[in-house]
């Protein structure tokens, strides 16, 4: 009991440093790319904090105020439902009561709780930004989920130990193994990553913010916070999947911060798209090498044995 | 005298309760010379009829609000008892007469509505009847093959015998279930029919069109298995029918986030869950079946929830378009959390159990290898958060677009307890996933002599494919939410409630009751602009059905020019029919 | 060349109202230190560019004068913002979003006035339609003038609101909630009919608390 609650205050801990330094580290680097100085590494912390501090804070009522309480808290189930070590007792949290369909349903639960807060606050703004973002979701969910069908299909289990503990050694890896997947997995990680060039949904020139428009004060400390602890779950997760897991934190910061950095170099350099072409291109391009994977993978074997 | 009756109507709405508790062994008489009648409960027809007995009454609880329909409330006796007569059937006689009586019924029942057109009960009673008719004849076919009407498995039919069988039964079952391209007249019969009567439309007599489809494979030896082959890990022919089930469940999916009023959005919903449905039987194996009982059960629940509050909607307010209503959380907070947890067992979220059925539905996919079927069916099921969120955002949230949705006060307690009831099964159900496996369908899957997928603790769902517990889920989550309200209170500064619903950020301007600000009605329009949505959007079987029109109207034209005013023809017509035929008859070697 | 050391005229209402300086006598924590420090490494800016001044606000944002490496980024909506930059004249049919969209900014927030049209007028001193003196109407924590001035002198402005914010006590913000009565009597005297709804404000008399 206390190692759970231990274990779990620890999971969420290390998800949230991970989470700023993350960012502020693209934030930084972005801002090299563009030849600038850029915020210290520590800039998102802080933005976080002010955010936290804001002496007013206004809403729209109960079920506004709600809403970032669920995607929080979704955020946290999450955060504790991925495995964040292998072989380990630390940082497991509750995965061994979850499995990995579980964790990509987990993902959406909180963003839909929020979506009723950003309904209930009557901004038409805010529901055109929610329904952009359930039109991406649409968009990259199916590739994405075939990947992780092919991973599935490959270890035949859903459990993401059972995965984990079948990468051993670098020539186990999934990414190895299973490239293909990887490569179907990664544009539509990138974009439920709200990360370039799929970051129509919340970017601050676009329909005024989007989802985030009325949120402000500590309520947006709040999304703030779960964003960046939701990309580090997804990250983790990634890092389980293909990258045969880490044994201990320091491997864990260094697999996800290469994961991290290949699809920063990929958003860095693609201009946004808008939803419906975002849409389309999920269904054509990594859901065709998603396809093609399918027929060589699984179709083909089959007939030929 | 009226409470009496009353009182009377309620007790026959639990009789499927008092069925399912009180029924042992089995009936059985000769009805004449070879053919006799027999009633017993299956596994499986106990399943449905316990889905039966959890609808029922709660149906009947907002049909029985004052005034009330004396007409409609015989009807709907009489549609239960036919339902039951249809569940009970050990024979294809009963089963049809069943199958009629709810046929008849629920088409009386739809015309009892003010707003049903006629359009909308021609296409009901055509199609229904189309699938009586099928499902006559294939039960005369049937029945010519063993010489016996009884509902069992036939030694070795033919490939023939099996497939002429298949379609004329499958096509019957399809109709009622309402898959693509048989579907028409559902979206518009579930929208006029009475409000009250939807859900159970909905819920219950589209899952007799499900028991039939399981039903229909324990008619071959080892159908569900291998019928007509194996494809990957599955039956090939179960394929098709995953197909035409994904199918559905897409096309539905689409046209339900493009409709505008709230019941015509939940019918094209229910298409697509039962497409789901269809898919999971499609595939067969015990986790397929497991998965799609478990989805019937769900959909159930969720469907007669759904329409129910919804019916409360329109009760109290009078208007039933997305764009007419808004604001009604605060005027009817009971109705939003009876759509909230709706939706969010329609979604298939955790914890709620619709996710435990879509997980074993998806387990099952991926076991049977038929990854693109799963992706298909991912598609759908991400679609439909796009409705789930219309059909909550548009009447609960936003503002408020008519006097209706102004003045409305929260729908009356036989609206009301139903709803509530039906919560707390969908959160029962969700916290322990294993439960339905355990109690409703393990016994099932016996009975269909399947693996088990038995549930080692009420509170996890465990399948070879890894499982999830339900309990430490909510709790988790239930915990974390606590915990970040808890600390969010005790930060420092102050929450200030919005002086006015308009008090908004629009750049910087003042919105006002006059300006638009409610995005109901025109959410998921922009969807059209992703091609494969509008190219879907912009199909409609309507072409497909005026064409077959065409074609009936060319061969009967054909058929006409027979038809000629000289004798002369007619009777040379007669001669060389005659001498054809025999001989044919010759040459097979008969006479 | 004029320089004003008194107040003159109509001015003169304001540094009536201005108390003297009790934030020396404010006592503050550590704990409201470290969030000053936080507060001023963290600035979301809402840019409110209508007039001429504002050209100079984007190249801020670029890589020539960068301010985001002072913390110091746009932010979309009132909600989400901190300081509001208003980039020189504002008419009266301005001004009204103005206002509202300071209302609508979460506490602390701070005012940065840019350029002469926001402190006199400016070169716009004689129009008929033209707000005088912004700090009538809303408080102004930092003024930059010139006519425009430079992004160099915007950081600078920055520079001093983060100073001024690292010290504590009183901002504009306070000041506003204070004198609500007469910056809403100077509003409504501009603006008249067009004067937004009373639920946009009253909040400020009713202690504001949820
Ligand atoms: S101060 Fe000069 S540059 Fe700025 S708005 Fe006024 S006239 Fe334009």
């Amino acid at each position: 009991m206390m190692h759970a609650v231990v274990d779990s205050l620890a999971m969420i801990g290390v998800s949230y440093v991970m989470g700023f330094l993350f960012y502020g580290f693209y934030r930084q680097l972005n801002a090299r790319i563009q030849r600038r100085w850029g915020p210290s590494i520590w800039q998102n912390f802080f933005d976080n904090m002010k955010f936290f501090f804001k002496s007013e804070t206004l809403s729209h009522g109960p079920m506004f105020f709600f809403g970032p309480m669920i995607i929080m808290a979704g955020a946290f189930t999450t955060v504790l439902f991925v495995p964040f070590l292998k072989d380990s007792t630390w940082l497991q949290g509750f995965s061994q009561y979850g499995n990995l369909i579980l964790i990509i349903y987990l993902l959406v639960v909180g963003p839909l709780g929020n979506a009723l807060a950003v309904g209930s606050s009557g901004n038409p703004f805010g529901v055109m930004g929610v329904t952009r973002g359930l039109t991406r979701l649409m968009g990259l969910e199916v590739p994405f989920f075939l990947g992780l069908a092919l991973v599935m299909l490959q270890h035949e289990t859903s459990s993401v130990h059972a995965i984990m503990a079948a990468q051993d050694g670098l020539a186990n890896w999934g990414i190895v193994t299973n490239p293909v997947a990887f490569v179907v997995i990664l544009l539509p990680f990138i974009a439920a990553q709200n990360a370039s060039p799929f970051d129509v949904v919340g970017a601050p020139v676009e329909v005024y913010a989007g989802p985030r428009v009325e949120f402000g004060g500590r309520l947006l400390g709040v999304l703030m916070t779960q964003n960046m602890m939701m990309s580090i779950a997804k990250l983790v997760l990634v890092v389980d999947l293909f990258l045969g897991g880490a044994s201990n934190v320091l491997v864990l910061i260094a697999k996800a911060f290469s994961l991290f950095l290949l699809t920063t170099a990929i958003s860095m350099v693609f201009p946004r798209l808008k939803t419906e072409q975002a849409v389309d291109f999920f269904w054509k391009v990594p859901l065709g090498i998603g396809v093609l994977a399918v027929i060589l993978t699984v179709w083909l074997p089959s007939w030929s044995a | 005298m009226s409470a009496m009756l009353r009182l009377l109507f309620f007790v026959v709405s639990l009789s499927p309760t008092l069925l399912l508790v009180t029924w042992d062994g089995s009936l059985s008489w000769a009805l004449i010379d070879g053919i006799r009648l027999h009633l017993t409960l299956t596994p499986l027809a106990g399943f449905f009829l316990t889905l039966l007995a959890l609808a029922a009454p709660l149906v009947a609880l907002p049909m029985l609000r004052r005034p009330c329909d004396w007409p409609s409330l015989v009807l709907y006796v009489l549609l239960l008892l036919g339902m039951q007569l249809l569940l009970l059937a050990g024979d294809f006689v009963s089963f049809f007469v069943g199958w009629e009586v709810m046929t008849w019924s629920s088409y009386l029942l739809l015309l009892r509505s003010s707003r049903a057109d006629m359009e909308t009960s021609q296409s009901f009673i055509l199609f229904n009847l189309a699938s009586a008719f099928l499902l006559l004849a294939g039960i005369l076919v049937f029945f010519s093959l063993t010489g016996d009407f009884a509902i069992r498995s036939l030694a070795e039919p033919s490939l023939p015998q099996a497939l002429t069988l298949l379609a004329l039964f499958g096509l019957a079952f399809l109709i009622k279930v309402g898959t693509l391209p048989l579907h028409i007249w559902i979206p518009s019969s579930y929208d006029q029919a009475p409000d009250a009567f939807s859900a159970f439309l909905s819920g219950s007599v589209s899952k007799m069109g499900v028991y039939g489809l399981i039903l229909l494979p324990t008619l071959f030896p080892d159908a569900l298995a291998s019928f007509a082959g194996r494809f990957l890990n599955g039956p090939a022919f179960g394929y098709l029918l995953a197909w035409v089930g994904v199918i559905t469940s897409v096309v539905a999916t689409f046209k339900a986030i493009s409709q505008e009023d709230m019941k015509r959005l939940l019918a094209y919903s229910s298409i697509a869950q039962v497409g789901y449905i269809t898919t999971a039987v499609g595939v067969g194996s015990s986790l397929a079946i497991a998965g799609a009982l478990y989805l019937a059960l769900v959909h159930t629940l969720v469907k007669v929830l759904l329409f129910i509050s919804v019916a409360g909607i329109v009760l109290q307010t009078g208007q039933r378009q997305f764009k007419d209503l808004g604001r009604l959380i605060e005027r009817m907070p009971i109705s939003f959390f009876g759509v909230l947890i709706g939706i969010i067992g329609l979604a298939g979220m955790p914890p709620l159990p619709g996710f435990a059925a879509k997980y074993l539905v998806f387990v099952s996919l991926v076991d049977a290898r038929w990854l693109l079927l799963l992706a298909a069916m991912i598609l759908a099921s991400t679609a439909a958060f796009i409705y789930c969120y219309k059909l909550i955002y548009a009447p609960f949230l936003g503002h408020a677009n008519s006097p209706g949705a102004k003045e409305a006060r929260e729908a009356p307690w036989p609206y009301l307890v139903p709803q509530v009831i039906l919560m707390g099964l969908l959160v029962l159900f969700g916290l322990f996933p294993g439960l339905a496996i355990d109690v409703l369908i393990d016994p099932v899957l016996v009975g269909l002599q399947m693996a088990p997928i038995g549930a080692e603790s009420w509170a996890k769902l465990t399948t070879v494919y890894g499982g999830y517990d339900g309990v430490v889920l909510m709790l988790v989550f239930g915990i974390a939410f606590v915990l970040v309200t808890g600390l969010f209170l005790l930060l420092r500064g102050r929450m200030r409630r919005a002086g006015s619903p308009y008090d908004l950020s629009f750049a910087g301007e003042v919105p006002t009751a006059d300006t638009p600000l409610h995005y109901g009605a025109g959410m998921g329009r922009e969807l059209r602009r992703i091609p494969l949505v509008g190219w879907i959007l912009r199909q409609g079987t309507r072409g497909f059905y005026l064409g077959l029109a065409g074609q009936m109207r060319a061969a009967a034209a054909l058929l006409g020019n027979l038809y000629v005013g000289r004798p002369q023809a007619w009777i040379l017509i007669a001669v060389v029919v005659l001498a054809a035929s025999l001989a044919a008859r010759a040459m097979m070697g008969g006479l | 060349m004029y320089h004003k050391t008194q107040c003159e005229g109509f001015q003169c209402e304001q540094a009536m109202l201005e108390v003297p300086g009790d934030a020396e006598t404010v006592r503050e924590g550590v704990l409201d230190k470290l969030i000053a420090w936080m507060r001023q490494r963290s600035l979301f800016v809402l840019a409110y560019g209508t007039g001429c001044g504002a050209i100079e606000m984007r190249p801020l944002m670029t890589s020539r004068f960068d301010a985001e490496r002072f913390g110091i980024i746009g932010a979309a909506t009132p909600r989400q913002a901190d300081v509001l930059v208003i980039s020189g004249y504002l008419a009266l049919k301005t001004l009204r979003r103005v206002i509202r969209s300071y209302e609508q900014m979460q506490e602390p927030k701070y005012v940065i006035g840019l350029g002469s049209c926001t402190i006199n007028g400016g070169m716009y001193w004689d129009s008929y339609n033209t707000v005088k003196q912004v700090d009538r109407y809303i408080p102004i924590d930092i003024y930059v003038n010139g006519c425009m001035p430079r992004p160099e002198a915007l950081i600078e402005g920055f520079v001093a609101l983060q100073q001024r914010i690292k010290q504590g006590g009183k901002a504009g913000y306070h000041q506003y909630r204070e004198n609500i009565d007469w910056y809403k009597a100077n509003q409504r005297k501009a603006l008249g009919e067009e004067m937004p709804p009373a639920y946009t404000y009253d909040w400020y008399h009713a202690g504001g608390v949820a």
